[in-house]
């Protein structure tokens, strides 16, 4: 039997998108992506890994423009950011082509693209709609 | 209690030997092998039948390489294992073969990095069911790109102050036989070509074929064997770990090397300013900078100016990837960390000819892997 990977969005009442990341309750670590198998900071077992919806919302830490891709998608150029979110985690994500001017200390949004896109979130600089500055 | 085994029981480097990195040829991996291993001997004169133990460092080969390639040296029944540590398999098979002869066991031991790649590289943590963001974006060269952005935004450093270092890299390369490019390159040359953020087409390395081997050997060889001291270097410590939790903004790659580097200097006995040459992962320009401040050569921020006044140069404070490095030298994967130590051995025993750092002493060999794993080894002539 296959090993479901963790689902890594939620969408609001409102449709703004979550992620959902993991608390342990043994360590209080906050961890995104959600891990399949327990703590990587204390080694805790999954049963002790708590589902907590984290705000897709952060501040640019690094950013980069790719110019060379080894796959179709995404089209280059790209642009790539290394985000962290105001909930904690560090996590890298493709910024929208709108953003590709993204600087380092621009704050960011998640916005969902279409159904079955690769990757199934991308960030901008623009407000990404209706609570998602909460 | 545990033990420094290096300290106990002294591990010498007697033989160095290297097949040229180069472009993917029709040659198989046994005659690149072969050809590091016979040159390896010959250099430290000894015999095949002398060497008591075999570690192969590669990360692409595939089960059982080892056998068939090393018993066309005569099948003396030795024993052989393969080692996988990413792009520091080189650098782990090097520290078994030490560890081989510190603990005694054996008096002769064989590290040889090979690989030949044959495009693509399997990467096992794309294995491990972990979901992201990233949709496959996050590949080495933008990894780096992005901590270059970091870096030159939190130290106000310029692109071309970074691809600076790629340029010296270039510069030592030319004078490399063994380097896979072996060109000087303009800046202006360097910073063309885009391929993510900041790092261009000439500040990635080059993923091709090769060898390296090194024999390491006990006091007790030496004497037996009658090699020649005065060639012998010493391996004054090997250290490995991988990478621990760090908080946003401490860089990975970085901390994980300042925390290796720091159980090599202590079991070593030295200090970072002691070191005259020195070997990093340079797969990406930004890494010189990122290690040689991690490793305490200088503060953060600095290395940057260090790389323009020359400090990094040959004939400067500390001579870094005087090899060419990955940038130059190239990075066949298993090759890279043994032929890492063949290069400093030659930089201490005085042998590096148009590429020689004068008087150098006491050098370091740095290697980083996907996982996140680091290899530190410290050598040091009498």
């Amino acid at each position: 039997m296959s090993q479901p990977r963790p689902e890594l969005l939620g969408n609001s009442s409102d449709g703004t998108p979550f992620l959902i990341g993991q608390r342990c309750r043994h360590c209080s670590r906050v961890a995104f992506p959600p891990d399949p198998y327990g703590c990587e900071a204390c080694g805790a077992l999954i049963d002790q890994l708590d589902c907590v919806e984290l705000r897709a919302a952060g501040v640019v830490q690094a950013v980069a423009t790719v110019h060379r891709h080894h796959r179709e998608v995404p089209p280059t150029p790209f642009t790539v950011a290394a985000i962290v979110l105001d909930d904690g985690p560090l996590l890298k994500a493709v910024l929208t082509d709108q953003s590709a001017g993204a600087q380092v200390g621009d704050r960011v949004y998640g916005i969902a693209e279409p159904p079955d896109s690769s990757p199934p979130l991308r960030f901008t600089r623009e407000h990404g709609g209706p609570g998602v500055d909460r | 209690m545990t033990k420094n085994l290096l300290a106990e029981r002294p591990v010498y480097v007697v033989g160095i030997g290297f097949h040229p990195y180069r472009h993917r040829s029709d040659a198989t991996y046994v005659t690149l092998g072969l050809t590091a291993v016979r040159q390896a001997l010959d250099d430290a004169a000894v015999a095949w039948a002398d060497v008591e133990v075999a570690y192969t460092g590669t990360a692409l080969l595939g089960m059982g390489a080892s056998r068939i390639m090393l018993s066309r040296l005569g099948s003396t029944g030795i024993p052989m294992t393969q080692i996988e540590n990413a792009s520091a398999s080189g650098s782990s098979a090097v520290a078994q073969a030490c560890l081989d002869v510190a603990s005694g066991r054996s008096d002769l031991a064989l590290a040889l990095g090979l690989d030949k790649p044959r495009g693509g590289l399997p990467m096992g943590p794309a294995e491990a069911g972990m979901a992201n963001l990233e949709g496959g974006t996050i590949v080495p060269f933008t990894h780096f790109a992005l901590l270059a952005s970091e870096y030159m935004s939190a130290h106000g450093v310029s692109p071309e102050a970074v691809a600076k270092a790629a340029e010296k890299n270039h510069r030592n390369g030319a004078n490399n036989p063994n380097a896979q490019r072996q060109k000087i390159r303009s800046l202006a040359e360097i910073m063309a070509e885009p391929i993510s953020g900041s790092m261009t087409r000439l500040q990635c390395c080059p993923v091709g074929e090769g060898a390296a081997a090194v024999i390491v050997a006990s006091e007790e060889a030496i004497s037996r064997l009658g090699l020649d001291r005065s060639r012998a270097v010493r391996v004054l410590s090997s250290a490995t770990r991988t990478e621990r939790l760090y908080g946003p903004g401490e860089g990975i790659d970085a901390a994980l090397t300042a925390e290796t580097a720091k159980v090599a200097f202590e079991q070593a006995g030295i200090e970072p300013t002691d070191l005259d040459v020195l070997e990093v992962h340079d797969a990406f320009s930004i890494e010189e900078l990122l290690y040689t401040e991690a490793l305490g050569l200088c503060q953060p921020g600095e290395a940057a100016s260090l790389v323009a006044n020359g400090q990094f140069d040959l004939g400067g404070k500390c001579a870094v990837s005087p090899s060419g490095g990955l940038l130059a030298m190239g990075h066949p994967i298993g090759p890279t960390g043994a032929g890492q130590i063949g290069e400093i051995v030659r930089q201490l025993r005085g042998e590096a000819g148009s590429r020689q750092q004068p008087d150098a002493r006491t050098g370091l060999a740095h290697m980083v892997g996907v996982g996140a794993v680091c290899v530190v080894h410290v050598l040091q002539r009498g």
